[in-house]
């Protein structure tokens, strides 16, 4: 086979064509379904989101160039600073929660115990659910009138610390962010979970003879075979913290009340769909995909010095 | 990458470890490790169960029974909830956009992801980098070009338009899976049929599909809880209510009616029950499928 488009390929070097010789027809054919779907509804948009940004369009009547004047606006768009905001702490936040909840979580199933299957299922069925259903289901656990939160408030004496979980603007971002935590804590458990039982359980022996207690192997055992998933876990929740915040805050609260929990998305949906302002929404998207392209690469350099330093 | 390896194991290791005795500090511990999952599993799962109920009480015992099960089994509320808010055409809408763009996605995904494993041809590296450097963009980004793009296409409001955006939306990260279960095959197997004649495409179609099944498996899987769940992209694309989804159905009944409470947790245990029913039944499939992807990804 080396041999054949070697050949091809030296026979060829005038060729334009020569990329269809050997197994390069083959291959043409089988790649070009995936290369027109990819082009239509990813390419395109992509390139198409970042001419429509640099115009001001409505959607409907003709485009007129506008530079970088969107890019410009929105840095003095304090509901958008706002929004990017309420995005950061969500981000910061959620990745947080996950990893800590999801090691702890993970580490207590991971034990020899009876109805442990049972009990790893159970964590996961959250992670099946819709934002959209998980997002209801809370809009009635917050419900100040007959919700679960305050009644088990009530139920334990602790009536004094009832809340309008969603309804005020102090709480209400936090209020969305336990409901993203609860909905992905058994994902990231069961990855962690994954990761600890590729540690070999002889390390954990030679810790023991060593003297090690619980907490010294959790430190010195644990942590650094886990790095590598630790990584994965924080990357995965990072990106999916940044875009995947639309559906939960849209049932939840729609960014209200005044704004307090508005997010990127959200305020750009509300700029594309009540006030039309296309090309502005265009360069909402495009903000915030520099700024996830910036998250993840700083993670993924940070990610590559810790493998080289290990 | 190791991780990926033995996703199966995560669910049952099979390997219990020999009892032994405790003492009272070991007791001590269990009993905290048992206390700890009660307390998981009663804020995971009572909530449910609690949307359960409340779908079988009245109004009034919603109200005057917050907490405990409902004293008689108001099934009413599920045909009531059935007809206002138009379950039926919404889940004939959510298999249709579901099924087609899965069914897109693998006839798209695979000859690309056996391409990119087996072939040697130029510009093999350039189409593996774009797939990659298409999962760091998130199709949430683009969604007002897309949507325009979709608007000059026509497919807005089209069910089997916006399977082929979610075809393509799921198609970097199942390329890149599926080519990675392309890879591990041996050779041998493909250079035998190919001295029997056997082309290209026989030997994809009879040879290796039948033994990348997980793989296909798992990008089903993982594409099925993506779009079937997905609000995002149905929001965007379509506006029209006699073609919604399952989730835009709810949300829209959830704003439309002030206060059917009883009607609320009866729709939404019947769209999520069965998801959670085919969780149960496939669960070893479910969370290899998300993890693998995950790790890949």
């Amino acid at each position: 086979m080396t041999a054949r488009s070697q050949e091809a390929a030296a026979s060829g070097r005038s060729d334009p064509w020569r990329f269809l010789a050997g197994d390069g027809a083959v291959a043409f054919l089988m790649i070009l379904p995936a290369a027109i779907l990819f082009c239509l509804f990813y390419l395109w948009p992509f390139v198409n989101g970042f001419w429509l940004s640099l115009h001001n369009w409505d959607g409907f009547s003709d485009p007129t160039w506008a530079g970088l004047s969107n890019y410009q606006r929105l840095l003095h768009d304090r509901i958008f600073l706002g929004a990017l905001r309420n995005n950061l702490i969500f981000v910061v936040a959620v990745v947080i929660l996950k990893n800590v909840l999801g090691l702890g979580l993970a580490l207590l199933l991971n034990r020899a115990l009876v109805g442990r299957a049972f009990f790893r299922a159970a964590a996961f069925v959250p992670v099946t659910m819709s934002f959209v259903a998980v997002g209801l289901l809370w809009s009635w656990i917050y419900n100040p009138v007959f919700g679960l939160l305050n009644g088990a408030l009530d139920l334990f004496g602790l009536g004094g610390l009832k809340q309008s979980w969603l309804g005020d603007a102090d709480i209400a971002l936090y209020s969305i962010i336990v409901v993203d935590v609860w909905k992905w804590l058994g994902f990231h458990a069961v990855i962690y979970l994954a990761g600890l039982q590729t540690i070999p359980s002889e390390l954990y022996e030679s810790a023991k003879m060593d003297g090690a207690g619980p907490l010294q192997r959790f430190r010195h055992v644990t942590v650094p075979m886990m790095m590598p998933i630790i990584f994965i876990n924080t990357i995965l929740g990072l990106s999916g913290a940044f875009v995947r915040n639309f559906d939960i805050v849209y049932v939840l609260t729609k960014g209200g009340p005044n704004h307090a929990t508005e997010v990127v998305l959200t305020y750009m949906m509300s700029k594309a769909f009540q006030d039309g302002a296309m090309s502005y929404a265009a360069a909402i998207g495009y903000m915030l995909f520099l700024i996830v392209g910036l998250a993840s690469v700083g993670l993924l350099a940070l990610m590559r010095r810790q493998r080289l330093d290990v | 990458m190791s991780v990926a390896a033995k996703p199966l194991s995560i669910l049952d290791d099979g390997v219990a470890r020999r009892p032994r005795r405790l003492g009272a500090r070991g007791l001590l511990e269990v009993a905290g490790i048992y206390a700890a999952l009660a307390l998981v599993l009663v804020e995971t799962l009572y909530p449910l169960l609690w949307v359960l109920f409340g779908s079988l009480k009245t109004k009034e015992e919603m109200l005057s029974n917050i907490w405990g099960p409902p004293s008689s089994l108001v099934l009413q509320n599920y045909a009531d909830a059935w007809r206002i808010a138009g379950m039926g055409s919404r889940i004939v809408s959510s298999v249709l956009v579901t099924g087609s763009a899965l069914i897109i996605l693998v006839v798209v995904a695979t000859p690309c992801a056996y391409a990119l494993a087996r072939l040697r041809f130029p510009g093999r590296g350039v189409v593996l980098a774009v797939a990659v450097a298409a999962m760091l963009v998130p199709p949430q980004v683009m969604a007002i070009p897309l949507f325009m793009v979709a608007r000059d296409l026509g497919l807005i409001n089209n069910r089997l338009g916006v399977a082929f955006v979610y075809a393509a939306t799921s198609l970097p990260l199942s390329v890149f899976i599926l080519r990675s279960f392309f890879v591990t095959l041996p050779a041998d197997l493909e250079d035998a049929a190919r001295v029997d004649g056997a082309s290209r495409l026989e030997i994809l179609i009879h040879i290796m599909l039948p033994l990348v099944r997980p793989g296909v498996a798992l990008i089903l899987i993982f594409g099925f809880i993506e779009i079937w769940n997905d609000f995002f992209l149905a929001f965007l694309l379509l506006r029209d209510p006699s073609v919604q989804t399952i989730p835009l159905g709810l949300v829209s009944f959830f704003q439309q009616y002030d206060s059917l409470w009883t009607l609320y947790f009866a729709a939404l245990t019947i769209t999520t029950l069965p998801v959670i029913v085919v969780f149960l039944a496939m669960q070893r499939q479910f969370i290899a499928g998300l993890t693998a992807g995950a790790v890949k990804g």
